[in-house]
């Protein structure tokens, strides 16, 4: 018996494959790119070949992200915002609060029991987000992956003012012809950021253990602003962009035992690996 | 699907046509009198021939007129409201009615006025408090009002036609209640969908008429076997407006929404005006009082110098005790449009409230486009997870 969960965000899919004890068999990261549609069962086909699965040895299929509703294999929807918490707590189970910073947006988290009770997330707008940064690499000319490396030596943090993600290009640009070093500049964005990502999670109410997941605890710079601002230990699972898509590998295998404990059978969809057509999902 | 001629589909079909029946009117010679909110007393327009016709934002319409005469960061539905109005798809009106009920409809006052170039406006000043000194004042403001209309339409408003006005209307109130009665069963009678659509059909039709609508339509659901199904969750929804069924349709893809507590739902319908020897007088106190609309400063008393915060908020929220209760309602969402800053201020109040009354709620912000529809989806349904386990 073996469990799937697929995460389909803004910017990255994710799959995690886990067997009847919930352990970890594959998992898999690509770019959800702009037809995400045409991607859900190529990732899956990836994770179930490293685990040398086929897709009907999958009992139950959970999606999350954004794009979950475009995928026509699974067998239930749960929101991403659920599956992270789910995620992370089965990694860390004294997580309390969770912040996820992805493509477009952040969330904040609150978990008590290993369950969701209760969120906050940015409103709509790249500011606060992954794209912030992927945005300000791309105006400075460095790689995304190396931002937070660069932050580390600088020996000022530039104030930027502005955290609108267009404004805050063009206050680079004129610090840059100002001279200022791009490492003062970099630790100042990744401070702007976690400032904003900070109030955020204030509202939420912020209580240790605090785990940071997404494409952006990935950045050491943004951990360590984050720890910094929030005043506490900043706790980072080795595969951040995971968690989404293992809480709901997770949530799937719960689904199917607590259905089979009470002898209920549970609807599935189609195993074939077909593209989704548009909005085919819906309702 | 029954045939066209049920309740439920006759308002589905005013609600995707809402100007038809206006324009059908004035081409019978009636005049047609546009408002843009719940403030404006409709028994006065009723009680002299004039219909009135709630001019609604549409959230599909990508604002672009208006911009000539408007900031951005200014109240989405009312931009949007006078962007149609400048496209001129309000050609049919005779005129238009606002009200100082928030900044943005008084702020747009002018620009209404000057252009639209309706043959009648008016601007109806509202006091922000029920103190009853404002009552007073309020009240010598629809005495304006309808001098004004008087004058418009040519005719003598008598206490006689305002009180046949005010029965009118005060049944639509019931109708409306009654038609809410049936979302308490679980699962509910209708949907919230459904009733959404009836309630926009009604500030599209002459009073009588919306009534035969609703008299229609509350048979109909009681006779029907099937309504909506049973979903994990059976929400209230507390906003200034709520009138479109592409917002109610996110609430409802996860959750029964058997309360929509706003402009767009049962907020205008939930008290009577009072009969009094002077109509206008009790005009003045429903308008002013009965309306629980996040614009009116309420204290729990007046001239106390020893604040009490839970008597506060009871005072402002307590209408939602009861109706929480009788419908079994397990969560509540806070829909805001961005720029409100009346309702923006109630929220931090209005969760000490429901938290108090051991009501999970989700507070959700958006900028009136349907892009946000996707965004508030996945909030909506991460709310409906963590309240229905």
């Amino acid at each position: 018996m073996y469990f799937a969960g697929i995460d389909i965000g803004s910017t990255m899919t994710k799959v995690v494959l886990t067997d009847q004890a919930g352990k970890l068999l594959s998992f898999i990261k690509g770019p959800t790119g702009a037809e995400h549609r045409q991607l859900a069962n190529e990732v899956m086909r990836q994770a179930l070949g490293q685990a040398s699965l086929k897709i009907d040895d999958i009992s139950y299929i959970v999606a999350t992200g954004y794009g979950r509703l475009n995928v026509p294999f699974a067998d239930r929807q749960i929101t991403e915002l659920s599956c992270h918490a789910r995620g992370v707590s089965s990694l860390f189970p004294n997580a309390r609060t969770v912040i996820d910073i992805g493509g477009q947006d952040a969330k904040c988290m609150r978990i008590e029991n290993g369950r969701l009770v209760s969120f906050v997330m940015n409103n709509k707008c790249a500011a606060g987000t992954g794209r912030f940064l992927e945005v300000t690499a791309a105006t400075l000319a460095i790689r995304l992956e190396n931002m937070g490396y660069i932050s580390l030596k600088a020996t000022r943090k530039v104030s930027i003012s502005n955290m609108c993600t267009i404004f805050a290009q063009q206050e680079v640009v004129a610090l840059l012809s100002r001279g200022e070093k791009l490492e003062n500049i970099l630790a100042g964005l990744h401070e702007a950021l976690a400032s904003r990502v900070a109030t955020l999670a204030r509202r939420l109410g912020v209580e240790p253990d605090l785990v940071l997941t997404g494409g952006v605890a990935k950045n050491i710079g943004m951990v360590k602003a984050m720890g910094e601002i929030l005043g506490c230990e900043i706790l980072v699972p080795e595969e951040p962009l995971l968690t989404g898509a293992l809480g709901a590998a997770i949530l799937a295998r719960e689904t199917h035992m607590k259905a089979a404990a009470v002898g209920e059978g549970l609807s599935t969809k189609s195993r074939r690996l077909e593209k989704a057509t548009f909005f085919s999902q819906e309702q | 699907m029954s045939d066209k001629s049920t309740g439920l589909n006759k308002a589905r079909e005013i609600y995707l046509d809402s100007s038809r029946r206006a324009r059908e009117l004035r081409a019978a010679g009636k005049k047609i009198i546009g408002y843009p909110c719940a403030y404006v007393p409709l028994e006065i327009l009723t009680a002299l021939g004039l219909v009135p016709y709630q001019t609604c934002a549409d959230m599909k319409e990508p604002v672009t007129e208006a911009d000539r005469a408007l900031p951005h960061s200014f109240c989405p539905v009312m931009r949007n409201c006078l962007d149609r109005a400048l496209k001129g798809k309000n050609d049919f009106l005779d005129g238009m009615v606002t009200t100082h009920s928030c900044d943005p409809q008084e702020k747009t006052a002018r620009i209404w006025e000057s252009y639209t170039h309706y043959p009648y406006f008016h601007f109806i000043d509202m006091p922000i408090t029920i103190r009853p000194e404002a009552l007073e004042y309020f009240k010598g403001q629809l005495n304006d009002f309808r001098k004004t209309l008087e004058a418009f339409t040519g005719q003598k408003l008598s206490a006689d036609k305002l009180k046949t006005a005010i029965k009118s209307h005060n049944q639509q109130r019931a109708l409306v209640r009654e038609l809410y009665e049936l979302t308490k069963p679980s699962p509910p009678r209708l949907s919230g969908t459904e009733i959404l659509r009836v309630v926009k059909a009604l500030t599209s039709l002459p009073v009588v008429e919306g009534n035969d609508l609703l008299t229609e339509t509350i048979s109909e659901v009681k006779k029907r076997s099937a309504g909506p199904e049973q979903k994990p969750a059976r929400l209230l929804i507390w906003s200034s407006t709520l009138n479109d069924t592409d917002i109610m349709q996110v609430f409802e893809a996860k959750a029964n929404v058997v309360m929509n507590e706003s402009c767009g739902g049962v907020r205008p319908f939930r008290g009577q005006v009072k009969l009094t020897a002077d109509p206008l007088e009790g005009l003045a106190d429903y308008y002013l009082n009965e309306i629980t609309c996040a614009r009116t400063f309420r204290q729990a008393t007046l001239g106390e110098t020893r604040k009490d915060y839970a008597r506060d908020l009871q005072s402002r929220f307590g209408y939602l005790k009861g109706t929480i209760k009788d419908w079994k309602i397990n969560g509540a969402i806070l829909l805001l449009v961005r720029y409100c800053d009346p309702f923006a201020f109630e929220m931090p109040s209005l969760q000490d409230y429901l938290k108090g009354i051991g009501i999970p709620n989700s507070y959700i912000e958006y900028d009136y486009t349907i892009g946000a529809l996707a965004p508030m989806r996945t909030r909506v349904e991460a709310f409906v997870e963590t309240i229905s386990r």
